[in-house]
């Protein structure tokens, strides 16, 4: 939704940065909010980072860089911010279909289970029921059921987000400690077809980035 | 202070640790608590010294005793007893009474005190077994005490589990003899057994079903 | 703090804001990280060896109980279950709130969730930590606690699916491992906020090993809000499941006063009960102590009273049905223990139970009472002590009533029984002191995408729900005052 976009010019933000209290202030003086110095002067290049400061911002930022063609950039925020996967063109979670794989793989291993422990390995007369009296063990079908589904959701969805991945070059950026923060950061990488250090730069900088700065790969 | 950066090989601890450490760690832990947790390690070969050196080989391997003449009561009783002292003086009042490995059995024969003979195979508590039963259908000593008559000191040859009763008492048949041959310890042939299904057999002219749910034995 | 007193005065239609004073994404940060950061208060060391003292007498406890056996505890032979497993089904039902207000109210989009969430999803791991001691130890022989479970043993055996013992095995263990799983998932971005303000060496490695390397990229957020919705649908149904099956280890059973159908939405609505009560406890000790009025504030109290006063009436109401099916159903053993209940020997009890659960948290009808931290405080306390009443009425009044007259029996609890359900405040209270103090108490990235300046398309106006069809966690913004 790339609407109004002269909202965000430097002049009209919204509230965030009305209400600066003494110790954003002090956070900010640490960092001028000019290009930084870490160009790659040696070394491959990762990407090109430039930090934004509300959410309004990295929005339009997003649809600008996806407009623009970009494929391989990313968004680096405090919280999910909603609507960003639109503006950056994301395809929605796979997630859904692991976990219906495993809520699935789940009742299969609880239903097989149960027969083979209670009907073939060693079955029980208890109460004159059945030996697969599966009316009784519906209460585990649903746990065991419930289980393996939480486990693919938690497994699966560090597995599509490759992490633990402890060392990442975006790390490495000087202010990248505030995208947990109160700053929004974006990483264009350099292996997009479209990236070029000058253009994207001047993109960035139209886009009204704080700070500009490159990490190497 | 500056951020600490996480070095580049901590990417690949996670992985490595995985598919060389814990994967094998846990397949060994697994494995070994299979194999050493259980009673086939833990109690088989239980072998303690007793207060008088007595050698089952020597009675009833080399002499051809049969059990009964001093675990008397094995037929009739839940419990196969231990003999008093005064069935091993039926013979040692008159055989080697002057043997010093014999002393305590002199002793306690004076003193009317039992010899502390140490039990070997020890059921739980919670577990009701009958000697009685199980010879009356056929199953033979050496079943569940192995070659007593190869034993100088009787040592203990199965595990005793309940997995491994239930094995048993699920498939009787390859177990069972003719009642009269109980003790006999070698060269004996099973009787001929139609299985009837799960824990059930024909054999020595009677049905044979061992009880398999939990208060046959947990009474 | 004119914005704190602000919010008595709730105008019709507008709702008051989640988040009070001019607050920003950096003054969040800094008012919860700041709390870990900080130099150990002394109160803090105080309570934690106060706790610590308590955790030891637990640990005694349960020493004397392995060594000598199960006989330390009063439980005789008609009332085989006593203070164990009263003490097991209190803890259980007090960390149902957490996972309630973490995962129902997340679906529902109740936002004002997200100041309390955290620490009522770490009360429910403590909580289910503290019951989890029960069933392990009243086995006797703890060495054999792993019976419990379908592992393969010598014995060649399986658990009985049949039994409903082994149902609650099954739930209990899964509502642990899956309420750890979420609290984790929701801890990760407030630990990369912990990692990249840390400032000495070890705490920048460890809280980065436990933030995973995360680094808020919006290709992770997307799997992780899909995650995190689907962990909440799980826990969901989850949660009451768990109250429900832990209702049918009595309601399966024949015992008069325990057979009985209304037994699992009964248990559930207590567990609720029980649980918001503790949450609410310690809520008041916490935002006080942290001054975190802002964050956690009289609404969100508030809200929690509502939750109260409904599920107390509720059990009030289930309490009415008992009698009236037993009079209506005609069973002379069912009317039997009822009376006996309310009548005979443990009537002491039962009223006590009865004016704690009913009577008391009416008074949150009045939103003088409903908005008063001494009021609420007290009343949560109360609320507390009636819910273990509760069990401890149901568990043993029926069983010390056998079909055997012979057998009956009074219950008397020995030093033990009191000492261990003693102790299990202090592993409580020891996981929850350490959770204040290393973990973030509030939910911070939660709290971030409330504010208002969280929208990222600000141009329309809402009372702070969602718009209907609107999908995942919103960022919708929520009145400024």
């Amino acid at each position: 939704m790339p609407r109004e976009p002269e909202r965000n010019k430097k002049g009209d933000r919204p509230a965030v940065d009305a209400g600066h209290a003494a110790a954003k202030a002090m956070s900010e003086a640490a960092v001028e909010p000019t290009t930084s110095s870490t160009e790659a002067d040696s070394g491959e290049v990762f990407a090109l980072m430039g930090r934004f400061e509300s959410p309004a911002e990295i929005t339009h930022a997003c649809e600008a860089l996806r407009d623009a063609g970009y494929k391989h950039f990313d968004a680096h925020t405090p919280f999910a911010v909603h609507g960003l996967e639109k503006a950056m063109g994301l395809p929605p979670s796979r997630l859904p279909f692991i976990v219906l794989g495993g809520g699935i793989t789940g009742l299969v291993s609880a239903i097989s289970f149960a027969y083979w422990s209670q009907a073939v390995d060693y079955p029980l007369v208890i109460g004159g029921k059945l030996a697969f009296s599966f009316q009784a063990f519906i209460p585990i079908f649903f746990e065991l059921t419930v289980l393996f589904a939480a486990f693919a959701t938690f497994f699966g969805m560090w597995g599509l987000n490759r992490l633990p991945t402890f060392f990442h070059p975006v790390h490495t950026y000087p202010s990248f400690h505030r995208a947990s923060d109160d700053s929004f950061i974006v990483s264009v990488e350099a292996r997009d077809p479209k990236f070029d250090m000058t253009k994207t730069r001047e993109l960035l900088e139209k886009l009204g980035a704080r700070e500009i700065g490159a990490v190497e790969a | 202070m500056a951020r600490y950066l996480f070095p580049r090989w901590s990417n690949k601890v996670l992985p490595l640790a995985f598919f060389f450490g814990l994967s094998p760690v846990g397949t060994a832990a697994v494995a070994g608590a299979w194999y050493y947790g259980g009673n086939k390690h833990l109690e088989v070969g239980y072998q303690p010294r007793q207060p008088v050196e007595f050698s089952h080989k020597l009675h009833a391997g080399d002499l051809g005793m049969d059990c009964r003449y001093c675990h008397s009561t094995v037929e009739r009783s839940p419990m196969a007893a231990v003999p008093a002292t005064e069935t091993c003086m039926n013979c040692h009042s008159k055989v080697r009474t002057d043997s010093s490995k014999l002393l305590p059995v002199r002793e306690s024969f004076a003193t009317d005190q039992p010899i502390p003979w140490v039990r070997v195979h020890n059921l739980p508590d919670y577990v009701y077994f009958d000697h009685s039963a199980h010879l009356a259908v056929g199953v033979g000593c050496v079943t569940c005490h192995g070659r007593i008559d190869e034993m100088p000191r009787v040592r203990q040859q199965m595990p005793l589990s309940m997995g491994w009763c239930l094995e048993c008492h699920r498939d009787p048949a390859p177990n069972l003899r003719d009642p009269a041959l109980v003790t006999k310890m070698d060269g004996v042939e099973p009787s001929k057994a139609v299985p009837l299904g799960t824990g059930m057999a024909k054999a020595n002219g009677r049905t044979i079903q061992p009880p398999l749910h939990c208060s046959g034995c947990h009474r | 703090m004119s914005d704190l007193a602000m919010v008595q005065e709730d105008v019709p239609g507008k709702r008051v804001p989640l988040v009070l004073g001019k607050q920003d994404f950096h003054s969040v940060t800094e008012s919860v990280a700041g709390i870990v950061e900080g130099p150990t208060p002394h109160k803090w060391k105080l309570l934690f060896v106060l706790a610590l003292s308590i955790l030891l007498i637990l640990l005694g406890s349960l020493g004397r109980l392995v060594t000598k056996g199960i006989g330390v505890w009063g439980n005789n032979t008609t009332v085989g279950w006593a203070w164990d497993i009263t003490g097991f089904v209190f803890w259980i039902g007090i960390g149902h709130a957490g996972t309630l207000i973490s995962a129902i109210l997340f679906l529902f989009r109740q936002k004002w969730r997200t100041s309390i969430n955290r620490a009522a999803e770490a009360m429910t791991i403590f909580a289910v930590m503290s019951a989890g001691i029960y069933p392990l130890f009243h086995v006797g022989r703890v060495w054999f606690a792993y019976w419990l479970f379908p592992i393969p043993n010598q014995m060649g055996m399986w658990p009985n699916f049949k039994s409903p013992l082994f149902w609650d095995v099954c739930a209990v263990s899964t509502y642990a491992t899956v309420s750890i799983l979420f609290w984790y998932v929701g801890l990760v971005p407030d630990l990369a906020t912990l990692r990249d303000r840390a400032k000495t060496k070890t705490r920048q490695i460890v809280y980065g090993i436990f933030a995973l390397g995360w680094r808020g990229s919006h290709r992770h957020w997307l799997n992780y809000e899909r995650a995190y919705g689907i962990l909440a649908g799980l826990s969901a149904p989850l949660v009451l499941s768990v109250h429900t099956i832990v209702s049918f280890d009595f309601a399966v059973s024949i015992i008069p006063g325990w057979h009985t159908t209304i037994f699992p939405p009964y248990f559930v609505a207590g567990a609720i009960f029980s649980g918001f009560a503790m949450v609410m406890t310690l809520m008041i000790i916490a935002r006080k102590a942290f001054g975190l009025e802002r964050l956690i504030t009289m609404r969100h109290l508030e809200n929690m009273n509502k939750v109260i006063v409904a599920t107390g009436t509720m059990v009030g109401y289930a309490y009415a049905v008992e009698f009236f099916i037993a009079w209506y159903s005609g069973n002379p053993y069912e009317s039997f223990a009822l009376m006996n209940r309310a009548f005979g020997p443990y009537k002491w009890a039962y009223w006590t139970m009865v004016s704690c659960n009913v009577i008391f948290p009416q008074l949150f009808w009045f939103k003088k009472v409903r908005t008063s931290i001494p009021a609420m405080f007290v009343i949560s306390i109360i609320v507390n002590i009636g819910m273990w009443f509760e069990r401890f009425v149901i568990i043993v009044t029926s069983l010390s009533r056998d079909f055997l007259p012979s057998s009956w029996a009074y219950f008397r609890p020995t030093i033990f029984d009191i000492t261990t359900f003693f102790g299990t405040f202090g592993l409580f209270m020891t996981m929850f002191l350490l959770f204040l103090r290393f973990l973030p108490m509030v939910a911070i990235g939660e709290v971030k995408s409330v504010l208002p300046a969280a929208d990222a398309h600000p141009h329309h106006d809402d009372d702070g729900h969602d718009a209907p069809g609107s999908e995942g966690m919103s960022k919708e913004p929520v009145h400024a005052a």
